[in-house]
């Protein structure tokens, strides 16, 4: 490097030695502030992953003890009596998938409205976009107290559907999101291409720019089904948990966050076991889906 | 040609006094122009003329823009479609658009013929197979597709596509075709496909094409229009649009003075 | 072809019932059940806070005191715990996230950062419960053990900022709280920071490569003026995140209603109060409506803070 420098000079010495050295001094000071820069990042980016590996291993270590058979087969039990997350794991999947069936169609029907109908409504396209926007990130604790307020008291009593439907609250942005920027994705000429055929607009935008985008709008719902499987806060005031199997959503309902949140404070050392265990299905199923629908969308991109 | 000369054959289309505007910009001034039934009118002129302006016209296909509005009468049928009652679905079934990219749907070969009728017939099965079959038969593309009716048009290559895309719109039967420079994203090869199919269409469609191609109007189209700044400057047979411009800008557009 | 097949079509006559009415209706109306989702939201916490407002008055906002024997409740304490732990968050997770960004857009290669970048988005999908757990069994005892003690030891000393750094090493706290925070809070801001990086106009970029600046000059004089809204409105939406993260702090906050200078002290959130109240409050009493009063202004304090980061972000969103 320095022999190259020196060849440099030497080529252009007679008008310009003077400045490629004067600012020497000054150049290396530039030169330290840009290494350590350079250094701090790399620095952050480990950091971080670091807090990665460290979450996923404490999971692992803490909680593949408790991946056999019996924890998938029985209900959770009074301490030191064994038991499984069985309850938790069907309250789970039954909370969000109907969180999922409810959610996703309004999200995907909104998502329709914002991307179609811009033409005609466009200051109130702004309002509801924004609205969804603020509803993505609104805390989840109070989508939580605001079902206990119309569903839980009306009604009496917690229950599985109350659970969902809060769920189904945080379902909704997430779809009408994903499902509005894919719909924008859709090129204009499908759509007059169907109109031209005579297509009625709800016809165009269900059968064909919809389906244009179905990848995308999939993506965003299972997104959307990660993120809610692991919310405990919206769950706590509506289906309360359960003791037992119970799968009506009318009763009270177990489901995986909340029996971890409930277990892992607990002074009982085969609950907290329990706990982990259940804190590792859950991010493994969460960080599956994830990894499986950023895969598809990088394969789908080119 | 002497057809053109005479003017014997009825007009499938008017059209009277047309003028369009683009918000506040004046696109189409006091256009008349008639478009005889079982011919073929070439539309040419240089970009942003009002050609495909025009066309969008005739199947109102400009109402889905606010802003954009047009005065006068286009008469098809005995209707002045421009007037405010007119069923804009059935008008698009009978006046149907191929566009210069090629358009698949993200469905199968067969759903991509079968979504059009679906919409104004009610077909059986069989009915519905005969229909496809005999549509992707006119646009000589049943042999390449006839084992994989059920795969998605997508993977066709860009030739196939735009034949497929006039198959889909021939499959409503329509009673005219309009087409926007169907060949300007296609291969020499595609091109001519699809100008001999025109030929053969016109036999059954009224059929109005824009193109930027002078050689391609004088091989495919009976009238030719000579569009510029938003104006008709000339309508007359290809032969003598070709040869013996009446107007000035006209032969300077042929000639390859401008545009 | 054979056209008589096709049943001659009427012209004249308005497409009647060919469902764009009825599927625009649908369509308006599941977008009006948005609104009255979030409104629904605001009137409910409001009408619930109601009782709490007419005790209290407006002077629920700034009492300390929160306690069920004597019926006197007062959000000062969650409140000062929740903007304290939000904000050390964000002082925490903003370098963080803009060293994440830099790295991700100008030092690694295109693949190496594709997949480092799926990794740092894959920590914000983990669910905040599992990074509860994560504080209680791994930071917790680390700050206690390490960090703490050693803070105390050396910047506790120091004149001005000592304060912030006294006090018994229970490990759960302010800053543990912060720290939980900021690490879930880091995916989001650095996931803005770099889309905003990689939409700058090559062009800008190289011209100042081009007069000999330094990467760091370029990060520093051009991408970060350039950007300097949206990663503003990233940093925003971050801290609307962290305002109402419940789970994690839950955990690690330590869960005592308190207010001081120390850290260290254990203190609680609005939303972590909530948690661990709401089951034992009965309807109607006045500790549920105090309840329902600090859910209301957490709901505000987070709202404000998310409407900022929108209307931030939307000069960028407006133009694509």
């Amino acid at each position: 490097m320095a022999g190259r420098d020196n060849v440099a000079q030497a080529a252009i010495a007679p008008c310009a030695s003077g400045r490629w050295q004067g600012n020497s001094l000054s150049d290396m000071r530039r030169r330290m502030v840009d290494r350590v820069a350079t250094g701090l990042c790399w620095a952050a980016t480990v950091l971080v992953l670091l807090m990665l590996f460290s979450i996923l291993f404490v999971l692992v270590r803490n909680g593949v003890g408790g991946l056999r058979w019996v924890t998938f087969v029985h209900v959770t039990l009074p301490p030191g009596q064994g038991g499984g997350l069985a309850n938790a794991i069907a309250g789970s999947l039954i909370q969000t998938g109907l969180a999922v069936l409810i959610g996703a169609p309004v999200g995907l029907l909104v998502g329709i409205y914002l991307a179609e109908f811009t033409a005609t409504d466009g200051r109130f396209i702004n309002l509801v976009r924004f609205v969804s926007d603020l509803l993505l990130s609104a805390p989840s604790i109070l989508v939580g107290l605001f079902i206990y307020m119309i569903v839980v008291v009306p009604t009496g009593h917690f229950s599985g559907m109350a659970g969902a439907l809060a769920l189904s609250m945080l379902v909704v942005p997430v779809v009408v999101r994903t499902t509005e920027d894919m719909l924008r994705l859709v090129p204009l000429s499908m759509r007059e291409a169907a109109i031209a055929l005579g297509a009625p607009r709800w016809r165009v935008i269900l059968f064909v720019c919809l389906r244009a985008a179905r990848d995308g709008v999939a993506t965003g719902i299972l997104l959307a089904l990660a993120r809610v499987s692991g919310e405990t806060a919206p769950l706590l005031f509506t289906s309360l948990g359960n003791m037992n199997w119970s799968v009506s959503p009318t009763a009270p309902m177990a489901s995986l966050p909340v029996t971890i949140y409930q277990y892992a404070g607990a002074a009982y050392e085969d609950w907290t076991a329990l706990a982990w265990t259940g804190a590792l299905l859950i991010t493994a199923g969460i960080l599956m889906i994830n990894i499986t629908v950023r895969l598809g969308l990088g394969r789908n991109r080119k | 040609m002497t057809v053109a000369e005479k003017q014997p054959v009825p007009a499938a289309i008017s059209v009277r006094n047309l003028d369009f505007y683009y918000g506040a910009n004046h696109a189409l001034k006091n256009i008349s122009i008639d478009f005889p039934q079982g011919q073929v009118t070439g539309m040419i002129g240089p970009s942003g003329c009002g050609k495909s302006t025009l066309l969008r016209v005739l199947n109102r296909m400009y109402d889905l823009y606010p802003g954009q509005r047009a005065t006068g009468e286009v008469i098809f049928d005995g209707c002045n479609i421009l007037g405010p009652r007119v069923n804009l679905n059935v008008l698009r079934a009978r006046v149907g658009m191929v566009f210069q990219k090629p358009t698949p749907f993200p469905m199968s070969i067969y759903d991509n013929i079968a979504f059009g009728v679906r919409l104004h017939e009610r077909l059986d099965r069989a009915a519905m197979d005969a229909r496809v079959e005999d549509v992707l038969r006119r646009v000589a593309l049943w042999p390449e597709v006839r084992d994989r009716l059920r795969d998605s048009a997508s993977a066709l290559s860009g030739g196939q596509q735009q034949r497929l895309c006039i198959a889909r719109t021939i499959a409503t039967r329509p009673e005219v075709v309009l087409l926007d420079e169907p060949t300007s994203a296609l291969d020499p090869v595609s091109t001519a496909r699809i100008e001999e199919l025109l030929d053969e269409l016109k036999a059954d469609f009224t059929i109005a094409i824009v193109t930027h191609n002078l050689q391609q109007a004088a091989r495919c189209a009976d009238q030719v229009a000579f569009f510029y700044m938003g104006e008709v400057v000339e309508v007359d047979s290809a032969d003598r649009m070709f040869t013996a411009p009446r107007e000035n800008r006209t032969q300077d557009y042929i000639t390859g003075r401008f545009g | 072809m054979d056209r008589s097949a096709t049943s001659p079509s009427a012209l004249m006559g308005v497409a009647r019932g060919n469902g764009d009415a009825a599927f625009a209706a649908i369509v308006r109306c599941a977008a009006a059940l948005i609104l009255l989702g979030l409104g629904g939201m605001v009137a409910v916490m409001a009408w619930g806070a109601r009782g709490a407002f007419a005790t209290f008055g407006p002077a629920f906002i700034i009492d300390k005191a929160w306690n069920p024997v004597t019926q006197h409740f007062g959000a000062a304490a969650p409140v000062f715990g929740t903007l304290v732990t939000a904000l050390l968050a964000i002082a925490l997770a903003v370098p963080l996230a803009f060293g994440i960004a830099v790295w991700l857009t100008e030092i690694a290669s295109a693949r190496i950062a594709g997949v480092i970048g799926t990794l740092i988005q894959l920590l914000a999908a983990v669910p905040s419960i599992i990074f509860g757990m994560w504080g209680f069994a791994v930071l917790v005892p680390f700050m206690a053990h390490y960090v703490e003690p050693f803070a105390s030891h050396t910047l506790g000393r120091m004149p001005g900022i000592g304060p912030l750094f006294r006090g018994a090493p229970y490990g759960t706290g302010f800053l543990t709280g912060g720290m939980i925070l900021a690490v879930m809070i880091t995916p989001f801001i650095s996931a803005v920071m770099r889309d905003v990086f990689l939409s700058m106009p090559a062009v800008l970029k190289e011209s100042a490569y081009g007069l000999g600046m330094t990467r760091w000059e370029v990060v520093r004089r051009i991408i970060l003026p350039w950007s300097r809204t949206s990663v503003v409105g990233g940093i925003m939406l971050g801290l609307g995140r962290a305002l109402g993260e419940t789970m994690a702090i839950t955990f690690v906050i330590g869960n005592a209603n308190h207010i001081g200078w120390s850290l260290f002290s254990p203190g609680n959130t609005i939303a972590s109060l909530i948690a661990l109240e709401f089951p034992e409050s009965a309807m109607g009493s006045l500790k549920f409506s105090s309840l329902m009063a600090a859910g209301f202004l957490l709901m505000l304090i987070s709202l404000g803070t998310l409407v900022c980061s929108r209307l931030l972000l939307r000069t960028r969103s407006a133009g694509r």
